[in-house]
Order: structure tokens, then C-alpha cells, then sequence
């Protein structure tokens, strides 16, 4: 059938075992057809027909050879990769433009992989992205092919490594460069968040989402292969604090953006709780290296104390403190049973610590239930907490400054944001203070930490005590943006989840914990075909992470983190001494 | 009197089971000191794996004949378990084998959680319990104390069967000599491969063992509550694991020992102390901790084995 | 060698495309979508929320739920029910915790086109669920709730006070149905030992508590009072403990995934008496659980077959082949859809739909709204309760819960 035509770009993969070495002369041509097959994929239609559920986004059942302008979505980004990967291949001066096209390649190979799928699942076969009645539609396997090839351009090619930029300019210009990409970030942050609109309305948001995280991906690789991603690290490494101050600035400032709705809003609360309680647990866990499996009965003492406290109708106590006082209150509640929970280490190590916390988060959640003391509500939970107040306006209201109207739940989102700041500022110094470095020598060999004068029994019940203040005051703004708290939400699988968000971003690093909660929040979100299968995608992602990264997305880059075999690399010469020389036996 | 008498028939028997399960921590934790978090799981794999043969597979004609469907399917719960305790060994730990502690831990966690939606999600109607059938003589024993102490006999199958296979799995390790073979690699896998013992066998005949024994386990289980839920194998398991710490880890006596310690705290706690059955699970764990912090050799255990 | 290897995986490659290249599920009309050719929907698109556990260990229930008002949905696609709109059913997973209830209710309230909702299964996080909605004028209908403070606050009878214009629920509260079963347990029955066992849940607690009040008052003797959990297995030792005081019935506040085979460990250790529960163990699953012969249970509503909407709900939901049985709630959760839609076609009558007056105003029609639903005729007092106060004792016969007799609960 019509298929045979498009069967003959399968024959420059043919030679790849052994005649490999034989394109290495024609890789400028590869690039160049396999930019070209790429452009023409995505003017190519993409589906045969209207799919049942209603059309596939970016126009898939159209062809975009008359209107080359009218491409939108996932075809607009294909357009954009085909086009630099021909400028890759005919511009000789760019740096690392193997490395590059390979990026651009794989960026390719995925948007039309989840695309292709994604239309060959809806429309019930392989017909609805090939041929089916009469009309025809090869786009998806015509970017493949160039994917395909772009990829098989950079194998052939050498890979150069990653060029080091050292464009230095006007430390003006540098604040002027960071803003510009830190704005930049703000609207990716948001267009990830709002891709594929959301609600039943919205039929393909999984698919556009994931589209999306793939073109970014490829994006982001061929940023990183030119060595632009490295600069840019470099700058901020060369202005810390402005770009601190900026990014804070930024996340305030994403309820101006497209995500700025109720919604998202409540989204980022949630993932905002569940990063200061992360971060918190990074302490314990990245940094002293104590296992706990129990963690989340933090964030619920913290959040029955502020309910208890917040003047809720349902709660035992039944007085009302001011907010800030309550925070207060909750950090050192929960950080006294951190402290409890954490005396045994003086006797218990290791795995056996592990299973004495996972018994008090257990012993928690029991209590919890049985309404213990009246405290808790049991199963009838603490319904009713009225919302945090200040200047007479409510938490839970939507905000109008001038023209700007901001959605409900934006009071939440900021104080949560400061909260995020202020719980990793405390992170941050935490790390490169005495009491870090004392805590990593524990981590790293507790023995050898002993015999160099550490006093390791204190200070492991100040990690514990410490992260469990941070949950603490993360449960207190839980509590009143829920306005319920319930045992429930403090269960074993939660504290599964806290210790897969920070093994996910990365053990030991500030960013880690933040990336780790978003990614786990964030994909349930967005991915809602798959709800039936997320809790098992998460145990196997669980696994696979530890096998293949154990180190995290955002590895620890100068302490050798708990879970990385190899030896250290050598440190860089930074600012910050490491204490591993000291320690080490 | 017949209440305490009651009480401790309760407790003895979900003790049985709670040992058997603990048997297959202990073996483990003795070999590569893992704690293998996801044992809990291959129990309640064994009891569907049981139930899931008999509803789909057998004949009827089959299924209605007790002394005939009970081996079967106490047989076929102990393959289901053994193959997943094999495969997640092979897959998920032994690549793992000489990671920093941390990493199989929280692989065992996230074995756990995807054993468990598996079967949640691919065995028909999981999402809530699903019936057992009674493969067993059904009623009770009523022994003449005071208002009558009631034993169930299936419930006198699981202590049988638990003391019959903890007897047989202790002979082995001591007499035999691949129990020989284990032991050794339980003291040092260096030195024990230098002998001639190849560790990666030994270590996957050990999770073959506790995974065999957890799917009986799974299948006395279903038979005596006649019922099984994909959470069994969660509660169950941290039962267990205190069982077998409460025993002295890597003990064999110690497990039954311990399981049969915990079935009774459980009961008599949830009939004397205060608060009553809502918080024995609250003593179990109030336990575990006192055991782990106080006496973390336990009842058995020669040494305490710190692990660096 | 390798250019043979090529040329054969090329082919194999070109077969399996030609095979499966006309494999599609292409329709007739394509673009319109369930709502079939012939309705008018030219004025876009309207949704229909539920917040309901779709995962864990409730999920049997709450799927049920979810079937039952897809089922509702579609029908009134079908039938044009709503003119110049496309309805469309949304339905979000609360995973049985409060707070994944609020983010879900929080996404459906931010969608302007969202009517109403359907749900909750639990009373807890219907009180999350509640002030949000509420603050969007969605109205809200539950199948399912029945702590009495949901509609009439802190003191339910004492001072009753609306807690929420838009909150209403076409269940029973425990107010009810917890006296309804004493009366027929104590005076029908006659049974004067009566232990009393909740799973600690609202909803257990709740009529635990109230059919104890009412036992009391008609002079039977409470002998035990004990609580499980709601995913314990083993109830060995509560039975014990209940045993010696030779109790001649067990009231159950709770669901069948514990009554079952409490029951039936019940007749384990000798105890052959029978246990009454409350709607929640009226379920197949019950008995396939260990309920035996002769356990009572009270459910909202008169018996299906006396009911003929009843019996076309069951059809249909059969007839859709929905993989999950329509469980406790289903017609609850079918009826609590109807309601919406057809308060939602009396708000819309002539006008377009703007949320700002629109969600108001179906409010209001649900409150004036009078139905025949698969659960019995449908009508809100002032505080949102139903006024159906029609209930019904089974007993397990035979495998199945029979009807046994039909009333009212008079005080």
C-alpha cells in the first residue's frame, strides 16, 4: 500500500552495526535530511481522521504545506527543531554541533513517539497515523525518520564535549542577561503548567503535557550540548545572591502569569507544603544520613496544633491564637517529638533506625485515629479551620491590587513561597555550617565521625528535631489552606512519597527536594489517563532510581552523596571546604 | 478465665502466622542484612496467586473436595511467591548487592508499593477485598473451660503447619549442606566463596525458602479468614519484621518464637489494657521500639550486629 | 550478512505496517462525541463534577459512583436533556483524604463550566469539599453522606442550622437510619443484648452512636461497646471479649469490607447471633465476605423491585457494561446527577449559561426540585436532607439481602 513509499529511509539506519564508520563523511548530509525530514513531518498530517474524542491538537488532520505559518503546538516545535538542525548542519562555526544535533535528534524521536502513539491508541490502530479510506498521514513517521537519522548524524559524527563559554561582560549586563532568563523561566514554568488546558473539556492535556516536557527536553539538550546552559550556570554562580533574590521574585511573581488561577494556585500550595517538609527531611536523611520512615507525623502534629489553635469550632482546645504565634507553637511542638522520635538513635542505627521511626509514624497515625486525647477529631478529622487573617483580609480571598486581580488561594501560595525560601535559606547555611559538616561526617562514617571529637549522639537528635520544626511549620499553613485535617493525610504512603521526593531531586541538595515534590505532584495532575496506574508507576520509578540514579536529578556536586558508589570527584576548589579530609578514617 | 484462655488461642494463632511470615525476614536479613521491606507483599501475592488458581484455572469438580484443593493450593501459593521472592531478588536487590545501605532499602519500599498496585490493579476486582474459599474442616473445637473456649481447626491447621515447616526449616539449615552453605555465607560471603560456595545461589535459594513459606502463609491465611486484601501483606509484614527482631534477626527459633510473642501482645493487649482493641496495634509498636532500642539482639540473638 | 539481515527486518516491517495500516475505530460522525447527531449543541459545553475515591481501598464504592453518574450523563445526551448544551461528567479521585478532596473540588470549582457536583463518599471530606464549592455556588449533591452535621451543624437536634445553601444529599443521616434499625432490632426482633462495634469512621461511628441512643431508650441493653479499624482482618479478640457476655445481636456501624467477615468470625468462635448493619454492608460483597444467613441490614429507599425507575436503572447500568459493579451508591450517585440536570435544565430555561446567575440559580431549583429517582421520590428539606424518609430492613436469604418490611422512622 502506500506505506512502501515511505520505506526506504529505514536503509540509512541499515548499515549501523558495522558500516557506521562509512557515513562518517556524509554526517552534514544525514543532518541535513534528517532536518528536512523533520520540517516535512510536521507539515505532514498527522491523524487519517477526526479522532472519536474529538480533534487532535495543533490541527493533526490537516496538512500545513499551504499555511507553513499555521503550525501550533507540538508541530510548531518540530518546525523549530527541523530548522535548527539544518542551521546545525550548514553553519560549520557552531560548537559541538554533533552534540547538539543529537539532542535535537532525541527531542524529535520523542514528540513524534508520544504524538504517533498517542494518535494510534485513540484511533483504535496503526490506520490513524498511516492510511486509512482514502486519506493519509505519515506525519508522525516522517519526524521519526528524522529523528531517527539526526540521532544516527551524531553517532556517525564525534561527540564533542561540552563547550565551555566564557563570555564575560559588564556585571550590568550579567544582571540584565540573569533577568531575562529568569523571566524566561517563570513563562516555561508556567506554559508547562497550563499546557493542554485542564478539565474534562480539555481531551488530550496528557498528551499535549507530555509532548510538551519532550520538545523542552530536546530544547533544553541542545541549549546544554552548545554550552549555553553552562554559561548560564557560570553566571549564576558569579551573581548568587541577585539571582537568589530574582528566582524569589519569580516565584512570587507566577500568579501574574497563565497559571495564575485558583487552581494552580492550590497545586502550588500543596507541592510548596510538601517541599518545606522535604527539605526538612533532605536534613535528616541527605545530609546526617539517618533513614526516617516516619516523617509525615510531623506535618500532622504541626497541623492538629494549628488546628487545635486556629479557634475551629471542631477542635478540643478551642482558643485562637494569631497565625504567626501558632507557627511558633507548632515548629516546637513538632520539633519536641522529633527530638522524641529521634532519641533512639543514640542506641539504634541504620536499618533498625529506619523501622523504630516507621513504628512511631505508625504508633501517629493509630493515635491520630482514635481521636487521642480529643486532639485530633479521630475519623470525624478537625473540619471547619477558618482561614489565616491579616489586615483584615482573608487567607482564602481573591486579591485585587489596582488592575492586577489576583485568584483565591494566592495569600497561601505566597506565604508558602516565603516559607519554601526561608525553610531552604535555613537548609543552605544548615549544610556549610559545624553542625553540617558534623552531620555529613556522620552520614559518611559515624565511627570515624566519633573519634574526631563529633558528639554524634546530640547532634543527631538535633537533625531530627530541626527537620521535624520545618514540618511543623509547613503543617501549620496546611492546615488552614485545607481548612480540614484529617489523620489521613498522614499515612505510610506519605511518607514513602517525602522520601521518594527527595531521593528523586537529589539527597543533600537544596534544589532537589523542591523538583522532587513538583515532579511527583505535578505528573498526577497532568497525566490523569494514567491514574489508575500511579501509585505502581511510582513504586517502579522508586526501583529504577535506585539502580540506574541513585544520586538524584540534581546530584549533590561536592559531597559524595549516600547512595553514589564512585569515588568523589575532585573537588573543584570551591568557596566551601569540605570536610571528608577531616573525617575521613 | 475462658477469656484468657480465649485470648491466648487468638493470639497463638495469628502468632503461627505471623512467625511463618517472619521466617522469611530473619533468613534474608541473616544472609545480606536487608530488610526486605516488600516480604510482606510476597505473602499476599501467595494468597491471590492461591485464590486466582482455584477461581480461574481448576476445574469445579476439583474445587469442591477440601483435602484435595488444600495442598494444591497451599503448593501453588508457595510457586506464586517463591517466583516473585526469585525475581525480585534477581531484578530488583542483587544489583543492588554491594550499594550503600540506604539504596536497597528504599528499592524494598518501592517494590512493596508496585507488588501491591499490581495486584490491585491486574487481578479482577482487588480494589476491595475478595472472598477465600474454605479449603479447610470448617468449624470449631470447643474445649470444656469455663463458658467454652472455642479453636477454630483451621486455625489448629496454622499452628501445625507453621511449627511442622519452622521444625523442617531448621533441620535443614543446621544438618544439611546447603544449609551448611548458607550459614556460611551468613557469617562472611568472602570468605564463604572462597570455600567453594557460590553466594549468588545461596542467597537466591534463601529468598526461594522465605518466599515459599510466606505464600503458605498467605494461603492458611485466606483459609482461615476467609477473606484476603491487597493491605495484608503491609500490616502483616511489620508484624512480622517485629517478630522476627523481637526473636533475635537471623534466628530461626527466635521468628517463631517472636511471631507467636507478638499474636499474644495483640490479643491480651487488646483485651486488658487501656484503650482496648482500637490501640493494640499501638503496643505492637510500642514493642518493637523498646526491643529495638533496649535489647536490638532480642529474645535469641548472641551479638548485637551493628552494621557500619 | 548484514545487508541480508536489513533487507529481511525492512520486510517484516513493510508486512506489519500493510497489516495494520487500516486498523482504526474511525465513527460515522466523527466530532460529535457521545452526544449523537441529532441534539443541539451549539452553545458549548457544560460539566458535571464528582469528587469520589477512585483509588484505595473505598474505590469499589466510589467506581460504582462514578459509573452510576456517567450513566446519568450520557442518558441525558441522549435525550437532548439539556438543549443547546453538551454535557460533559468529570470526575476527580479524592483518594478518601480530605486534603486530595480539596485540590479536587478547588480544579472543578475553577472550571466556570462546571454546574454541579456529585459527591462525596466520606462525610470527612465532604467538609472540605463543602466551603469551596459553596464559595462558587456550585451546588453540590452527595449519595452518600449522612453525618447529620454535614446539613444542620454542630448540634444536629438540639439547634439545627444550614450549613451550606448549595449542599444537599439524597441519603439518609444516621439521624434516621440508626433509630429505624433499633426499632426493628429491639421491638421487631426482640432482642435486649445488643453489642454495639464501629469502625471508628464518621459514617460508623455516627450510626453506631445513634442506634445506640435508640436501643437504650427502648430498653435494651448495650453490653459491649468496641471499636475495630477499618482494615483490620483479624476480630478474633474483640469477639472474645463480647463473647462472655452473651450478647443476642451485634450492631455494626461501618462497611461490609470489615462486616463480612466480622460475621463471619462471629459464627467462628460460636457466636451464632446475627449482625445489623447499616446501608453501607448492603452489598453482594457482604456475603461473599462471610455474611451469613439471617444478618439484618437497613438501606435508604424502598426495595428495587417495587420501584419500577429502580429496575431501569439497573438495566441500563447493565446494559452500559460498565467493569464495575454500581455498588451501595450507585443509584444514589445516578439520582444525585438527574438532579443536577434537571435543576440545571429549569435554571436554563430560554437563557444562556453565565456562572455568575446561572449556579445560583440551579441552587435554587434543586432545592424546589421534586424527582422520581431509581432510590425513591427526591425532595430537600430547609436543610438540604432529603425528605425521602422511606426505609427498608433486609436479611441475607439465601445468599441475598431480602426485604423484610418497609417504613418510616417516626421518632
Amino acid at each position: 500500500m502506500t506505506a512502501t513509499t515511505e520505506k526506504k529511509p529505514p536503509a540509512h539506519a541499515a548499515p549501523r552495526p558495522k558500516g557506521i564508520a562509512a557515513l562518517k563523511p556524509h554526517t552534514t548530509t544525514l543532518m541535513v535530511v534528517g532536518g528536512v525530514l523533520t520540517l516535512l513531518g510536521s507539515f505532514l498530517p498527522w491523524a487519517t481522521f477526526v479522532l472519536n474524542k474529538g480533534p487532535y491538537p495543533a490541527q493533526a488532520t490537516l496538512q500545513n504545506f499551504t499555511a507553513p505559518l499555521a503550525s501550533s503546538g507540538f508541530r510548531l516545535h518540530l518546525v523549530l527543531f527541523g530548522i535548527a538542525a539544518i542551521v546545525v548542519a550548514l553553519v560549520k562555526r557552531i560548537p559541538a554541533r554533533h552534540r547538539i544535533a543529537r539532542a535535537l535528534g532525541y527531542g524529535t524521536i520523542a514528540v513524534s513517539v508520544i504524538n504517533g502513539l498517542w494518535i494510534t491508541v485513540e484511533g483504535g490502530g496503526l490506520g490513524a497515523i498511516t492510511a486509512s479510506e482514502g486519506s493519509v498521514a505519515f506525519g508522525a513517521i516522517v519526524a521519526l525518520i528524522g529523528g531517527i537519522v539526526l540521532a544516527l548524524a551524531s553517532r556517525v559524527g564525534d561527540l564533542e564535549p561540552v563547550p565551555e563559554i566564557g563570555w564575560k561582560f559588564n556585571r550590568w549586563v550579567e544582571w540584565l542577561i540573569l533577568l531575562v532568563v529568569i523571566v524566561l523561566l517563570l513563562l516555561l514554568v508556567a506554559a508547562v503548567l497550563t499546557s493542554g488546558g485542564f478539565g474534562a473539556t480539555a481531551t488530550y492535556a496528557g498528551a499535549v503535557f507530555l509532548s510538551f516536557l519532550a520538545a523542552l527536553g530536546g530544547f533544553l539538550g541542545a541549549l546544554h550540548a552548545a554550552g549555553l546552559l553552562g554559561w548560564v550556570n557560570a553566571l549564576f554562580d558569579r551573581h548568587r545572591g541577585y539571582a537568589v533574590i530574582l528566582l524569589l521574585v519569580a516565584a512570587l511573581c507566577l500568579p501574574l502569569t497563565s497559571a495564575g488561577t485558583e487552581y494552580w494556585m492550590t497545586v502550588a500550595t500543596n507541592i510548596g507544603v510538601y517541599a518545606a517538609t522535604a527539605i526538612g527531611l533532605n536534613i535528616v536523611v541527605g545530609l546526617a544520613g539517618l533513614l526516617d520512615l516516619g516523617y509525615v507525623a510531623f506535618l500532622g502534629i504541626g497541623a492538629f496544633v494549628a488546628a487545635n489553635l486556629s479557634g475551629a469550632a471542631a477542635s478540643a482546645v478551642g482558643i485562637h491564637l494569631p497565625f504567626p504565634l501558632v507557627m511558633v507553637i507548632a515548629a516546637v511542638i513538632a520539633g519536641i517529638f522529633g527530638a522524641i522520635v529521634g532519641s533512639p538513635t543514640l542506641r539504634v542505627r541504620g536499618d533498625y533506625l529506619a523501622i523504630v521511626t516507621l513504628a512511631f509514624g505508625e504508633i501517629f497515625v493509630r493515635s491520630a485515629q482514635n481521636n487521642i486525647g480529643g486532639l485530633t477529631g479521630g475519623s470525624n478529622a478537625i473540619p471547619g479551620i477558618p482561614p489565616v487573617e491579616a489586615f483584615g483580609i482573608g487567607f482564602d480571598q481573591a486579591l485585587r491590587i489596582g488592575p492586577v486581580s489576583l485568584p483565591r488561594g494566592v495569600l497561601y501560595y505566597f506565604l508558602i513561597v516565603l516559607l519554601v525560601a526561608f525553610v531552604m535559606a535555613v537548609f543552605a547555611n544548615l549544610k556549610y555550617s559545624r553542625l553540617g559538616r558534623a552531620w555529613i561526617a556522620i552520614r559518611e562514617d559515624e565511627d570515624a565521625a566519633r573519634a574526631m571529637g563529633i558528639r554524634t549522639g546530640p547532634v543527631k537528635i538535633l537533625a531530627f528535631l530541626i527537620g521535624a520544626m520545618l514540618a511543623g511549620l509547613a503543617g501549620a499553613i496546611f492546615a488552614h489552606k485545607t481548612a480540614t485535617v484529617s489523620y489521613e493525610s498522614f499515612r505510610f504512603l506519605e511518607s514513602v512519597t517525602l522520601l521518594a521526593a527527595v531521593v528523586l531531586g537529589g539527597m543533600g541538595t537544596i534544589p532537589g527536594a523542591v523538583l522532587g515534590a513538583s515532579i511527583l505532584f505535578i505528573l498526577p495532575e497532568k497525566l490523569r489517563e494514567f491514574a489508575d496506574y500511579r501509585l505502581l508507576l511510582f513504586g517502579i520509578a522508586l526501583v529504577l532510581i535506585m539502580r540506574y540514579r541513585p544520586q538524584g536529578l540534581v546530584p549533590d556536586a561536592h559531597r559524595r552523596a549516600e547512595l553514589v558508589e564512585e569515588p568523589e570527584p575532585i573537588d573543584t576548589g570551591g568557596d566551601k571546604p569540605t570536610t571528608r579530609e577531616a573525617v575521613a578514617p | 478465665m475462658s477469656i484468657l484462655m480465649s485470648q491466648i488461642v487468638n493470639g497463638l494463632i495469628l502468632g503461627s502466622l505471623i512467625g511463618l511470615i517472619a521466617l522469611g525476614y530473619t533468613m534474608v536479613y541473616g544472609i545480606i542484612q536487608l530488610i526486605n521491606f516488600a516480604h510482606g507483599e510476597v505473602f499476599m501475592v501467595g494468597a491471590y496467586g492461591a485464590v486466582g488458581t482455584a477461581t480461574f484455572v481448576l476445574p469445579t469438580a476439583v474445587t469442591t473436595q477440601w483435602w484435595f484443593l488444600l495442598p494444591i493450593m497451599i503448593v501453588i501459593g508457595a510457586l506464586v511467591s517463591m517466583v516473585v521472592a526469585i525475581l525480585m531478588e534477581r531484578f530488583a536487590y542483587r544489583p543492588l548487592r554491594n550499594a550503600p545501605r540506604l539504596a536497597p532499602l528504599i528499592t524494598a519500599l518501592g517494590v512493596s508499593v508496585a507488588l501491591q498496585e499490581a495486584v490491585r490493579v491486574f487481578y479482577p476486582e482487588a480494589t476491595a477485598a475478595i472472598p477465600f474459599p474454605s479449603i479447610f474442616i470448617p468449624g470449631a473445637l470447643v474445649l470444656p473451660i469455663g463458658d467454652g473456649v472455642p479453636i477454630q481447626y483451621s486455625g489448629i491447621l496454622i499452628v501445625v503447619v507453621a511449627l511442622v515447616l519452622a521444625f523442617a526449616l531448621n533441620t535443614f539449615v543446621e544438618q544439611t549442606r546447603l544449609g551448611r552453605a548458607m550459614r556460611a555465607t551468613a557469617q562472611d560471603r568472602d570468605v564463604a566463596r572462597l570455600m567453594g560456595i557460590n553466594p549468588d545461589r545461596v542467597i537466591v535459594l534463601t529468598f526461594a525458602l522465605g518466599g515459599a513459606l510466606a505464600g503458605v502463609a498467605g494461603v492458611l491465611y485466606g483459609n482461615f479468614y476467609n477473606f484476603i486484601n491487597i493491605d495484608m501483606g503491609f500490616q502483616n509484614g511489620i508484624f512480622a519484621f517485629t517478630a522476627a527482631v523481637l526473636g533475635g534477626i537471623g534466628n530461626i527459633r527466635g521468628a517463631v518464637v517472636g511471631g507467636l510473642a507478638i499474636g499474644l501482645i495483640k490479643s491480651l493487649a487488646g483485651q486488658y489494657l487501656p484503650g482496648g482493641g482500637a490501640y493494640d496495634y499501638v503496643w505492637i509498636f510500642v514493642v518493637l521500639i523498646a526491643v529495638l532500642v533496649f535489647r536490638p539482639q532480642g529474645f535469641f540473638g548472641e551479638t548485637e550486629r551493628v552494621r557500619a | 550478512m548484514t545487508r541480508r539481515r536489513t533487507v529481511a527486518a525492512a520486510a517484516i516491517l513493510a508486512g506489519a505496517l500493510a497489516l495494520t495500516a487500516c486498523g482504526t475505530n474511525r465513527q460515522e460522525a466523527p466530532g460529535t462525541g457521545a452526544g449523537g447527531a441529532s441534539c443541539d449543541t451549539s452553545k458549548g459545553t457544560l460539566v458535571i463534577g464528582m469528587v469520589a475515591p477512585l483509588s484505595g481501598g473505598l474505590s469499589a464504592l466510589g467506581l460504582g459512583m462514578r459509573n452510576s453518574a456517567d450513566l446519568a450523563v450520557k442518558q441525558a445526551n441522549e435525550s437532548c436533556a439539556v438543549p443547546g448544551y453538551q454535557l460533559v461528567f468529570q470526575a476527580e479521585d479524592d483518594q478518601a483524604t480530605p486534603q486530595v478532596a480539596g485540590q479536587a473540588a478547588t480544579k472543578l470549582a475553577s472550571d466556570d463550566n462546571v454546574v454541579g457536583v456529585v459527591g462525596t463518599l466520606n462525610s470527612s471530606t465532604a467538609q472540605t469539599v463543602q466551603p469551596i464549592l459553596a464559595g462558587k455556588s456550585i451546588v453540590q449533591v452527595s449519595p452518600a453522606n449522612t453525618g447529620p452535621s454535614l446539613t444542620r451543624g454542630e448540634d444536629p437536634t438540639g439547634a439545627p442550622k444550614r450549613q451550606f445553601e448549595s449542599y444537599f444529599r439524597v441519603s439518609t443521616t444516621d439521624l434516621v437510619q440508626g433509630p429505624f434499625a433499633a426499632n426493628y432490632l429491639v421491638q421487631k426482633a426482640g432482642k435486649k443484648n445488643i453489642a454495639v462495634i464501629d469502625d471508628g469512621k464518621t459514617y460508623g461511628v455516627g450510626l453506631a452512636n445513634e442506634f445506640a441512643k435508640q436501643a437504650e431508650k427502648l430498653g435494651a441493653n448495650i453490653v459491649a461497646r468496641e471499636r475495630v479499624g477499618e482494615k483490620d482482618t483479624d476480630f478474633n479478640p474483640v469477639i472474645t471479649k463480647i463473647r462472655p457476655l452473651n450478647p443476642d445481636a451485634v450492631y455494626y456501624g461501618g462497611e461490609y469490607p470489615v462486616a463480612g467477615p466480622l460475621s463471619r468470625q462471629l459464627a467462628g468462635q460460636g457466636l451464632d447471633i446475627p449482625l445489623m448493619g447499616g446501608d453501607g454492608i448492603v452489598d453482594a460483597k457482604f456475603v461473599e465476605l462471610g455474611g451469613r444467613e439471617g444478618d439484618l441490614a437497613t438501606n435508604v429507599g424502598a426495595p428495587t423491585e417495587s420501584l419500577p425507575s429502580a429496575a431501569k436503572f439497573v438495566a441500563d447500568y447493565k446494559a452500559a457494561n460498565y467493569p464495575e459493579p454500581y455498588s451501595a451508591y450507585g443509584a444514589f450517585a445516578y439520582d444525585s446527577t438527574n438532579v443536577i440536570i434537571q435543576a440545571l435544565k429549569t435554571a436554563l430555561a430560554g437563557g444562556d449559561y453565565n456562572p455568575e446567575t446561572t449556579r445560583p440559580a440551579i441552587v435554587k431549583a434543586v432545592q424546589d426540585i421534586k424527582l422520581d429517582g431509581a432510590g425513591g421520590p427526591i425532595s430537600f428539606d430547609e436543610y438540604g436532607d432529603t425528605t425521602n424518609k422511606l426505609l427498608t430492613v433486609y436479611t441475607v436469604k439465601n445468599g441475598e439481602f431480602t426485604p423484610i418490611e418497609t417504613g418510616t422512622f417516626e421518632g
